[in-house]
This record gives structure tokens, sequence and C-alpha cells, in this order.
């Protein structure tokens, strides 16, 4: 019997052996292999789609390997970067992660910045300026060096249903163009008795700051400016949003109290439920499919800051391609040939038609694939044009924390937890001055 | 007295259904959902079968990841760490129970303190260790941590208590030897408590995350939860609950399909080992 146990016991350490021997015999480095960490938050088969472009960059480039690796969430995927580096690893060697995630990046030294490998190309102008300006502005720090590259970006549209504009008298040609519009027509579609609503804006929940500060940079006055050492959030543009956002749900009751979910309303919309939406363009892909009525997108409807353009507000959002400082100098080499490769017009066109995220490049709107996909779904081209218009996401050093505060502060306001909206901006301002003072 | 039992016994029975039915409900949604399709969430009025029913959900969630790799993975790991598990527990159970050494309340008092650590606090120094050992990326990774259990140690302690010890001597007169005596005294008497232990060990393991995503890369090691994963996380596109619950239903249904097998003996082992 005892024998048995001691038996057991071989097997263990033997199966032990058999895993590290392996791993012992193949160190040999005739090939780089670049481990590519990659949070990708759309539906379909994004692990195939990522593997063909792997195999199609090993054939372009011989002596690389790429090992594109799925890490969950952006929360998972920092979550294991740093469990790896704190313990010793070396993490990966290129991984997608948010672009306003550069400044925590950076202070931490996990990445190093790609503008080192942007001024050994012959044209680096020609290079950067490929990409629209407004998902650039969030790679750059403050001297303007450039950390990141852009890669599964987003932005925020309106989606309505063109059929229920046609029922309710309005032209389903023309979105609504500014805040009174955008009440006025919402007032026209809404049913009585919670029957449909007119307009969701999805910000309840606990991530309220993206589609928020759309609607105070409509007011005229950004949540970040240049500095990352300093935020805007107690402002009357901030108050006179929250204001706005809740006189959607108890003044003008055109949507629920508070807004709703960020994964229910797309539903929501394809059921019919809500004649408006405030979404990423991420879903237009799934909306298209899902929808069996004719969906209109238009631009977010502007603020009070002027109807002449700059009262429009939109932020971006997404995950950029970061290269890692514990690579060595050739891995750096080979990962940055594969950052350029993801961000090849070509590959910028086929990731976007493909998960719905929207190119960032110029040139990637002049393939044969997205005009193809543009002259079918013309809605693609609204989010696309829209970019021109754009502008910074919001991002601080100690990015995370700040956010926290202003998704607490703004989640608590809209839920109706707290009323005295400037008594609560002045605290999580004063909150966030002081995390933030150090970098002054 | 007879009329009045059969009244009260119809109120617990009421009681248990309603029950029931409460802790049915979840599961009911998920099946519900999972066959719906996309466009018409449960909110969406027609709460039962109003619209068409699919199996578009199940379609799209397979594509998504190599589950049949998964699946192999994720028996692997509970199995794995059972093996192991019950060698150890069996080990130290009957140290603790029945061997007299110095510094075993001292011993017993470690392993009591180690239950009360959250694994969390623990994951960048198990991560050191398991990529000091060369194991990062592998299955064997997933499982190190668990192979002691301070549950399992406790457990099997007062299970091999409650052995009369009178046994095991009349054994040893018998002329019967330490691991003769595990196995012909110990080990059958205390079969519900293993039952129980297993029953925990393969539930809990079965729906670990987030160690195995941290020591694992490869889609051929990561077991079923991590697959999961890949169906939760669509933020950018919003929630896709048909999907999520065709793949929710898909992680679960072993562990359903066992439970169901082996209920009764489940629910004897709970009762007599006690745990609740």
């Amino acid at each position: 019997m005892f024998s048995r146990d001691v038996c057991r016991r071989l097997y263990g350490v033997l199966a032990v052996l058999a895993v590290l021997v392996p791993l012992g015999v193949t160190s040999a480095q005739d090939t780089i292999t670049l481990d590519f960490y990659y949070p990708t938050a759309v539906d379909g088969p994004i692990a195939q789609i990522l593997e063909e472009y792997a195999q199609q960059f090993e054939a372009e480039n011989p002596g690389i390997d790429v090992n594109p690796i799925y890490t969950g969430s952006y929360v998972d995927t920092r979550q294991a970067i740093q469990t790896e580096i704190q313990g010793g690893g070396t993490g990966p060697d290129v991984a997608v992660m948010l672009a306003t995630d550069i400044f925590s990046l950076a202070e931490e030294g996990y990445v190093v910045p790609v503008q080192q490998f942007i001024d050994q190309m012959e044209d680096p102008e020609a290079f950067v300026s490929d990409f629209y300006e407004s998902l650039m502005v969030n790679s750059v720090d403050e001297e303007g060096t450039i950390w990141s590259i852009p890669f599964q970006r987003s932005t925020p549209i309106l989606y309505y249903n063109k059929d229920m504009f046609r029922e309710a008298g309005l032209d389903p040609e023309q979105p609504p163009r500014n805040r009174d519009e955008l009440v006025e027509y919402a007032q026209k579609l809404t049913l009585p008795n919670g029957e449909r609503w007119g307009l969701m804006v999805a910000i309840a929940g606990d991530f309220p700051i993206w589609l928020f500060q759309s609607f105070v940079m409509a007011n005229g006055q950004n949540l970040v400016e240049e500095s990352p050492a300093k935020v805007y959030l107690n402002t009357p543009e901030a108050v006179d949003a929250l204001k706005f956002l809740i006189d959607l749900g108890s003044t003008y009751r055109v949507q629920p109290e508070g807004g709703t979910s960020w994964g229910d309303t797309p539903t929501a919309f394809t059921s019919g439920q809500a004649a408006m939406i405030y979404h990423t363009v991420g879903s237009l892909t799934s909306i298209l499919q899902n929808a069996d009525f004719e969906v209109g997108v238009g631009y977010l409807p502007s603020g009070p800051a002027g109807e002449d353009g700059t009262g429009y507000g939109t932020p971006t959002g997404g995950g950029n391609l970061y290269i890692f400082a514990n690579s060595t100098p050739e891995e750096q080499e080979a990962a940055w040939k594969w950052v350029q490769f993801l961000a090849s017009p070509e590959i910028q066109a086929d990731w976007g038609a493909k998960t719905g995220y929207i190119a960032a490049r110029r040139s990637a709107w002049e393939t044969d694939i997205l005009q193809e996909l543009v002259a079918q779904y013309p809605q693609y081209a609204v989010a696309r044009d829209q970019l021109e218009i754009a502008g910074k996401e919001f991002t601080s050093y100690r990015a995370i924390d700040v956010q926290n505060i202003i998704n607490n502060t703004v989640s608590s306001i809209l839920a109706g937890e707290r009323t005295d909206i400037e008594t609560a901006l002045a605290e999580a301002q004063a909150q966030i001055d002081s995390l933030l003072a150090e970098y002054q | 007295m007879t009329r009045r039992r059969t009244w009260a016994s119809r109120l617990a029975d009421a009681a248990i259904i309603t029950v029931s039915i409460i802790w049915m409900l979840p599961l009911f949604f998920a099946i519900l959902m999972s066959f719906r399709p996309q466009r018409d969430p449960i909110t969406n009025g027609n709460i039962f079968f109003g619209s068409t029913l699919t199996l578009a959900n199940y379609m799209s969630a397979w594509e998504v990841a190599p589950w049949p790799a998964h699946y192999a993975n994720s028996i692997i790991f509970v199995v794995g760490v059972l093996v192991v598990q019950v060698f150890t527990i069996t080990m130290a159970g009957y140290a603790f129970a029945r061997l007299r050494f110095p510094g075993r309340n001292l011993l017993l008092g470690i392993v009591l303190l180690q239950m009360m650590i959250p694994t969390g606090v623990l994951l960048v120094q198990n991560f050191a260790t398991i990529r000091t050992l060369g194991l990062y990326d592998t299955q064997i990774a997933m499982m190190v941590p668990y192979w002691g259990s301070a549950f399992g140690t406790l457990l099997m302690r007062q299970a091999f208590r409650e052995v009369p010890y009178e046994l095991e001597e009349a054994a040893r007169i018998d002329g019967a030897n330490w691991a003769q005596i595990m196995r012909h005294v110990y080990i059958p008497l205390t079969i519900p408590s293993y039952v129980a232990f297993a029953l925990v060990s393969i539930s809990s393991h079965w729906n670990e995350f987030l160690w195995p995503f941290i020591v694992t890369r490869s889609a051929h090691v990561q077991p079923l939860t991590v697959g999961l994963n890949k169906l939760y996380q669509t933020s950018d596109v919003g929630a896709l609950y048909g999907q999520l619950m065709a793949g929710t239903l898909m992680v679960i249904a072993p562990l359903v399909i066992l439970f169901i097998l082996f209920q009764r003996r489940f629910i004897e082992s709970f009762a007599s080992s006690g745990i609740k």
C-alpha cells in the first residue's frame, strides 16, 4: 500500500520534470518570439482573426514569431501584466492597453515611447499625420512624445430608428443637431407608460465618465486639457451637463431616470424600446445585424457652446499598441515591426470591417474593403467623419484613481443619491487635486 | 393529531417548493435567454416563448473559444488538484488527529491561519514561485497552490478523531501496518467526509478564474472559466446576454450533470460529515 503512495509521489515528480525539461531545451535564440496581449472587447472569432494576422506577418518577416494571447478585459490585462512584472517575469513584448493608460504605464516604467522608433522612419511626419489627430492626442505626453499607436479605437455616436422618425413625422435623414432638437425629437418619439423611450443615454452604472465627458465637452470645457496634472471637474460646464442629464429623465421624461446601463442599451434600441441611443460605434456592426428597421447614425448633438461646431463634444476611446520596457532591444525592434503591421492601412481596414472598431488612419478608409463597407453602410462614414471634431479622452496622472472618483461622483448624482451637485463636484475636485498635488 | 400533522407538512412542502423555485429562477432565466434571439431581450414584453427559439447563441458562443481543449483542461485541473489533495489531507489529517509530536498545536494553528489569508494577497508571490520553478503557462502551475488544503486537513482531522481509537489498536494487534490501518480502518469509515470534500474542491476549482488566468497564457492549457471570459468581456458592443448565457450553461453543464447523477450521495455525505 505504502508503495502505491510512493509511486504516486514519483509520478508527480516525473510530471514536473516532463514539463521542466522541454522548457530548458527550447531556449535556442535563432528566432525572436513576441508575446502580444490583447483585451479585445467585441464578440466574434477575434482569436482566429489575430492568428491570421500573425501568420501573415510571420510570412513577411522571417525570424519573428508572434504569439497573440487573449487577456480578458483591459482591467484583467493590466492585472496580469502587473502580476507578471512584479513577480519577476518579463510581461508581454507588445500589448493593447487603454490609450488613457499612457501616464500610469510611463510612470511605472512598463513601456517605452514608440517615438524613438518613429524617429527612425523614412518619413515620420507622413506616418503620424495619417492618423486622426483626435486619436493621436491621447498618445502623446506633455512634451509631445508619442507613447503608443492607435489600434482598436471607438467613439460614441447617436443611433436613431428611422422608421420611428417617419412615424413621428420627423425627417428620417435629419438626426437632432443640438440639445434643443434632441429634447424636442425625443419628446415626439416617447410613448407613455414606458412603452417606448425617445432617448437612452447609456450612462447608468459604474463607468459613466465617457458619455458624461461628451456632455461636458459640448458645454465648452473638457475635463482635461493639455496638462495631465490638472482636472476640470468642478466647473459650471460639468454642473450644467449633469443637470441636463437629470432633466432628460425627470423634467422632459424622455428617458428612464438616471439613464440606462451600458450593456442593455443596444438591445433596447434594436428591440424598439428606444428611438435614439447614445452608444459606441463599436456596437454598430451588431446593431445593423440585429435591427429589423432602418438604422440612422448621427454626430452627438452639439451643446450650447456653439452651433458652429465648437459645441460638439465627442471623446474617443479604446486601446492602443504599447511596446514594453522589459524586452531586449532586438525584441523591441521586432515589436515595432508588428505594431507597424497592425497599424498599417490594410490591417486597420480589415480589422475595422471585421470588428466594428473605427480604422484609425485616413489611408485605411481609401482601401477597397472600407470603401465597399461605406458604400453598403454609410453609417460607418458618419462615425469616421465625427473623428474630425472629436476631442481628447479623459486621462491624467493616476488616471485610474481619478477616473474612479469621477465615476463614483457622477453615478451617485445620476442615481439621485446626491442632489447637491455643486458640493459633490467640489468634494470630488478636492480629492483629485490632493491626489495630483505631487505632480504640480 | 393526524390532521394537524398533514396540515403542517403541507405548509412545509409549500415553503420548500417556494424556496426551490426562487433558487431555480436564475438557472431558468439563463436557459431561457440562451435560446432567445439576441434582439429579443428578456425585458421585451413576451417573457416566455413569445419570440422564436434559436440555437444561434450556442453556435456563436462555440466559435469564440477552443472549448474541447478548455473542457479537457478543466477536468485535468480539478482532478489533478483533488488527487494530490486527498493524499495530503489524509496524511496531515491523520497526523493532527492521532500522532503526538512537539509543536502539533502550533502547526495546527498555522494551518488554521492559512484559511484566513485571502488568495488574492498571495497572487504576486505565488506567481514568482511558479516562475522560479519554471512552471509558468502549464497545467501544473494552476494546481500547485491547491495541493495542500487547510480546510481538507481540518475536515479529515475531525473525521479521523471520531473513529474509535480501539479500532486502530485492534488492527495493530492483528498485525496491520500503518498503511493497512489507513486503508482498512480510517479511510472506509470516513468516506462521507472524502465525498464532501471532493464536492467542495471540484466545484470551487471548476469555477476558479483568477489564478489560472494569471499563470496560463496559452489556450491549450487554460480552463473553461478563462474561455468563458471571452464571452463576458464585450464592453465595446454592449452586453450579449444570450451568447453569455449559452456559454455559461456550457461551462456549468458538467457540474450540474455530476450533481444530478450523484445527488443522493452528496446529500448523505453532507449530512453525515456535518458540513452544511
